[in-house]
This record gives structure tokens, sequence and C-alpha cells, in this order.
């Protein structure tokens, strides 16, 4: 009894453990995305002051390509949406799994319980 | 397995609350903040230097065609070279975007950079000083809470005692006319309590007892001097602060009114069960006379127009209309003495010599209230308000209406069939108008006609309302009286047997 316990107790353990590491991933894309977000945002800014006189570059690997400044304008108005629409969407992901992951801990919680009470206290052997 | 035995020591630790550890907790919370900030300030500070430098080096470049300069050539070696188109700058916009701009232009460019930064340093200023702040409190909190100096100031609440005492004692017909005698003595005890660091239970309790008691007393008192200076106009008694409990006084200050008072004490039989005193409750017959005498003042006054009776059945047999039958009609009869000697001082009403004992005399609002009772378990048990619709249900006493003149005519012509119903069902047994009037219903147009015209009062609508909708049991006690002073003379004395034998065959049918 006690042992099938630990094991569920363990299986849990995993799970809930796996739900973190997905939680804390998408948590560090969506800062990122953040980061890309407000950088367009200094971008855009920057090409709206800037001239038609002056040409503007895009790096594509190790060469600047030069770009029309009006194309600029759009691509990082584009890239602009994009990156919010990401944003939103590894937010739902994100509320989603922080919903599962506290089931998670329920369970695991509930579980230890009884096997603290089966046991009285062993899990600590470690 | 660590995170089970982290788990366990989080239980272990929830288990223990202990205040200091969470405090000392809170404070490292806080302090990582702050460190958090303060390196986060670092950099930017760092940011905003570099730009500082390139402002410079972009506002010298333009001064030469071209500078000799030490170019780096790998990670270790330099090379003499040449700094040629000085103007042209290629600035990078950000996420791998470039622009090629002039000197000045850069300098805007960077300029515009040096203020974002600038913005952020500043936030990160301001968290980094709130959290300082909080680090401060929770300092504070933790001095509070382990060096004693300070003492938690921990009142019981016994809310059993103050809760049924007051109840009790003090319908709160005027819920906001509480004196502020309340908050003083509460504070009183509060402090006391606080000062003495083992609040005995027994000190307690003994300390509340007394503080109530005066308290009611003085509450009470205050009251009544309240109303009177309120309504009366001609009693200048300011003496609120009374704090000796006696009925004679009350009922000095009472005599000192001009207008006609309140009863003495003992008629008002307040059905206080427990703790009541009968210090307690002739002192709050008075509080509450006070109250209904305005009322009933009031109405007296405004007699010219509607006139308002008030007639309850205090008991299932007494009741209502019942022409020749009762206690009803003497009622009435009193009532019609009042209103014409409206000035009468109520005192006298003791003399009216009726039959009833002192329940039925309605001499004044207080009364009414007093007749509102329901019976549990065979003791009367006050109610706080007559208006509400349970009043119809377990009471003794149906609700007056305290509703326009206009309801009122209506719910008169109505009821008056219906009271005839009620009366000898009142007669026999329970007074449950309610549940007569339904069947009493049908036999409205019949006796609607045999009284029309014959009420006392003014009558707007004698025969105009047979279609009437079943009036709400509130009512009928007020249409049965004035069916009563209407039909002293003219009751027919074919009715009751009618109603006797229809209501108890209602009855029977229950």
């Amino acid at each position: 009894m006690a042992e099938a316990l630990q094991k569920k107790l363990q299986s849990e353990l995993e799970k809930y453990k796996q739900m973190q590491k997905d939680v804390s991933k998408s948590m560090s894309v969506r800062q990122k995305l953040e980061a890309q977000l407000t950088e367009n945002n200094i971008v855009k800014e920057e090409l709206d002051l800037m001239e038609s006189s002056n040409t503007v570059y895009k790096l594509i690997g190790p060469v600047l390509v030069k770009q029309d400044l009006e194309e600029a304008k759009a691509t990082v108005a584009k890239r602009l949406e994009y990156i919010n629409g990401e944003i939103q969407r590894y937010e739902a992901l994100l509320k989603e799994m922080e919903k599962k992951s506290e089931q998670h801990r329920e369970v695991l919680s509930s579980l230890q319980q009884e096997y603290q009470k089966a046991t009285g206290r062993a899990v600590a052997k470690v | 397995m660590h995170t089970t035995r982290g788990t366990t020591m989080a239980d272990k630790s929830k288990r223990n609350i202990d205040p200091q550890v969470r405090v000392d907790r809170l404070r490292k919370e806080h302090e990582q903040v702050v460190k958090g900030c303060d390196e986060q300030i670092l950099h930017w500070k760092k940011v905003s230097g570099d730009y500082e430098a390139l402002d410079d080096r972009l506002r010298t470049l333009p001064d030469h065609l071209s500078f000799d300069v030490m170019v780096p050539f790998g990670p270790l070696a330099f090379m003499p070279g040449k700094l040629v188109h000085t103007n042209e700058v290629t600035v990078l916009l950000g996420d791998n975007w470039f622009a090629k701009c002039s000197a000045k232009q850069a300098q805007k460019i960077v300029d515009h950079r040096v203020k974002y930064v600038k913005g952020e340093l500043d936030d990160l200023l301001k968290t980094r000083k709130n959290f300082e702040a909080r680090v401060g409190f929770t300092e504070d909190l933790e001095e509070l809470s382990n060096k004693g100096s300070y003492v938690d100031i921990r009142e019981e609440v016994r809310s059993k005692e103050t809760v049924v005492t007051k109840g009790k004692q003090r319908v709160a017909h005027k819920p906001n006319s509480k004196p502020k005698l309340d908050t003083v003595l509460d504070l009183e005890e509060v402090e006391e309590e606080g000062k003495g660091v083992e609040a005995d239970e027994e000190y307690c309790k003994i300390l509340s007892e007394k503080e109530l008691w005066a308290k009611l007393d003085q509450l009470e008192k205050l009251e009544e001097l309240q109303d009177e200076e309120d309504r009366l106009s001609d009693t200048g008694d300011t003496n609120g602060d009374d704090t000796t409990s006696s009925s004679s006084s009350e009922e000095e200050k009472e005599a000192d009114c001009s207008q006609p008072e309140k009863e003495p004490g003992p008629k008002t039989s307040w059905a206080t069960s427990g703790p009541a005193n009968g210090q307690l409750v002739s002192q709050a017959a008075p509080g509450g006379d006070a109250t209904k005498d305005e009322d009933e003042q009031e109405e007296e006054e405004e007699d010219c127009l509607p006139t308002i009776y008030f007639s309850h059945t205090v008991e299932p047999k007494k009741v209502r209309i019942c022409t020749g039958k009762n206690t009803t009609l003497k009622f009435s009869e009193r009532k019609e003495h009042s209103l014409t000697h409206s000035k009468r001082k109520k005192k006298n009403n003791g003399t009216n010599g009726h039959s009833h004992h002192e329940l039925h005399k309605i001499t004044s609002p207080v009364d009414i209230y007093r007749l509102f009772v329901d019976v549990k378990n065979g003791e009367p048990v006050p109610r706080k308000s007559i208006l509400k619709s349970r009043s119809r249900e377990s009471s003794v006493c149906s609700d007056t209406s305290e509703s326009s003149a206009a309801d009122f005519d209506e719910r008169r012509l109505v009821c008056r069939s219906v009271s005839h119903d009620d009366a000898p069902h009142s007669d026999t047994s329970d007074g449950h108008t309610e549940d007569d009037s339904p069947t009493a219903l049908p036999r409205t147009p019949s006796r609607f006609e045999a009284f029309s015209g014959t009420v006392v009062e003014k009558d707007p609508m004698p025969t105009a309302v047979p279609h009437l909708t079943i009036a709400p049991p509130a009512l009928p006690t007020i249409l049965e009286r004035k069916q009563e002073e209407g039909t002293t003379d003219a009751a027919p004395p074919v009715e009751p047997p009618k109603r006797v034998s229809k209501f108890k065959a209602g009855r029977q049918n229950r």
C-alpha cells in the first residue's frame, strides 16, 4: 500500500516537473518576444524619423542588403503584428499550463498527505 | 525526492506558523528585489555613459576629413589606419536593420536613445525606493512582534451577551438615533481591556454587563430626549447624559412634556425574555413610546383628512370588527375617544375601564408594537418590524397600513367584506385573516352593498370597488375598524352567523 502510494507519488511528481519546465519555457519564449516587441517599436520610430535620403540596410547573415525605406517600414510593421500575435498565443498557452500545473499540484499534495498518513513521514528519507 | 522533502519542510514551516519566520522571509524577498533593482540601475547607467561617449565622438567626427587611428587587427594587433567619410555613419536601428545617416542624424538617434535609457533608469530608481521603504516596514513589523514593547490589543468579542441584551431591549425603531455613548462606552471597554494585559474573562463579563445596563439606560434617555426635542419642540431637556437609570426620572421628564406622553412603564410589556429587567423594560418602553407617540400624534394631528385607526388583534379571540361581540368595538370606541380629544394625554387612557387586559389598550404606538408579537412556544416575542409580510403569517396582529389613504380606501372596501369573515374566525380561534380572505372574497359582492355608505370615514368609492383584487391581507385590520365604526349601528346581525359557519368550515377544511 505504501509502496504503491510512493510510486504514484513519484509519477505524479515527474509529471509535475515536466509541466513546470514547459511553463518556464513558454515564459522565456514570451519574454523574448516581448523584448523583440520593444525593439521593433524602436526601429519603427527610428524609421519614421528617417528621411528618404539616407539608405536603409538589412543585415541578412554577413551581408548588408540595401532596402527601400518604405519597404523597411512595411516589413517592420508586419513583424510587429506577428510578434503581437505570438505573444498572445503564448499567453493563452501559459494560462492553460498554469491551470494544469495547479491541478497537478493539488493531486500531488493530496497524494502526499495520504502517503504520509500511511507511512508516517517516511518520505524524508532522502 | 528533494522536492518532496521540500514540500514536507514547507508543511512543517506552515505548521509552525511562526510569524517571525514569515516576516524574515518577507524582508529577504524585499531585499532581493532591491538588489535586482540596483543591478539594473548599474546596467542602465553604463549604457547611458556609453551613449554620452558616442555623442561626443559623433560631434568631433566631422571636424576632419580623415582621422589617423590605430585599427584593431584581430584580437591582438593594431594597425595604423585612417578614418574616412567621417560624416557617413551606419546606424543599427535594431533587429538587424541599419540605416546610413550623416553624423548629425546619428546624433539625433543617439539623443533619442539616451532619453529612453533615462526613462528606464528613473523607473528603476523609483521601484528601488519603494522596496527599500517596504523593507523598512517589515523591519518595524519584526520589532513589533519580537520586542514586546508594543502589545497587540486583542478584544475578545463576547457577542452573545451584548447582542442578546441589546437586541431584546431595544428594537431599532430609529436605527440612526443611537447616541454616541455607545462608542464612548466601547472605547472605555477597549481601553480597559487593552491596558490590562491579562484580560480575564470574568472581569470582562462583569464590565460588559454593567456597561450594558448603563449604556442601555443612557441610550433610551437620549433617544427620548431627542424625540422630544425634535417633535415636540417644547421640552428643553438636555439631560441626555444622565447615567442614573431610574424609571421615575424618566417619568418625570415625561411629565414635563406638555404634549401627550408615553404611558408609564407598567403598561408597556415589551415582551423580553431572559435578561430583561423590569427597570430596563420600563425604560425601553418610554423610548419606544416616544417613537410611536410621534407617529400617533402626527396622525392625530392630521386628523382632519385621513383617519388612521389602529386596530390590532392582540390575541386570536379578540380582534376585529365583529360588531356585537367584542373588545374590538370597545377598541374602536376608545380610538374615537382618543381621536376626538386629540390632545388628550395618553395617561388618561388607562381609565377607560376596559375589560381587556392591558395588552388590548392601544393608546399609543407602543401598544401596536406590543401587540405585534410572535407567539412562539407560548411566549410572546417582540417583533422588530410590523410592516413586513411575515407579520401576517405568524403574528397575532395584522399590519396597519401606513400607506396612502388612497390605497386605504380601496383596501378598506374590499376588506370590509373580508373582515367580516375574519371577525368570526378570530372570535372562534386563530386570527389568521389572510387565510380567510380568499374564501371571503366570493362573498364580497353581496356584503359590499350592505355596507356602502355606512362608514364613518370618508368613503370615496363605496360601490366602485367590488371588483378589486384581493387586498393584501395587511389591511384587514384597518378596514375592519372602519367597518366597525361604520357599522356600530348598522351591523346586520345576520352576518355573524354566516361568517362563523363559513369560517369554521374553512378552518375545518384546513
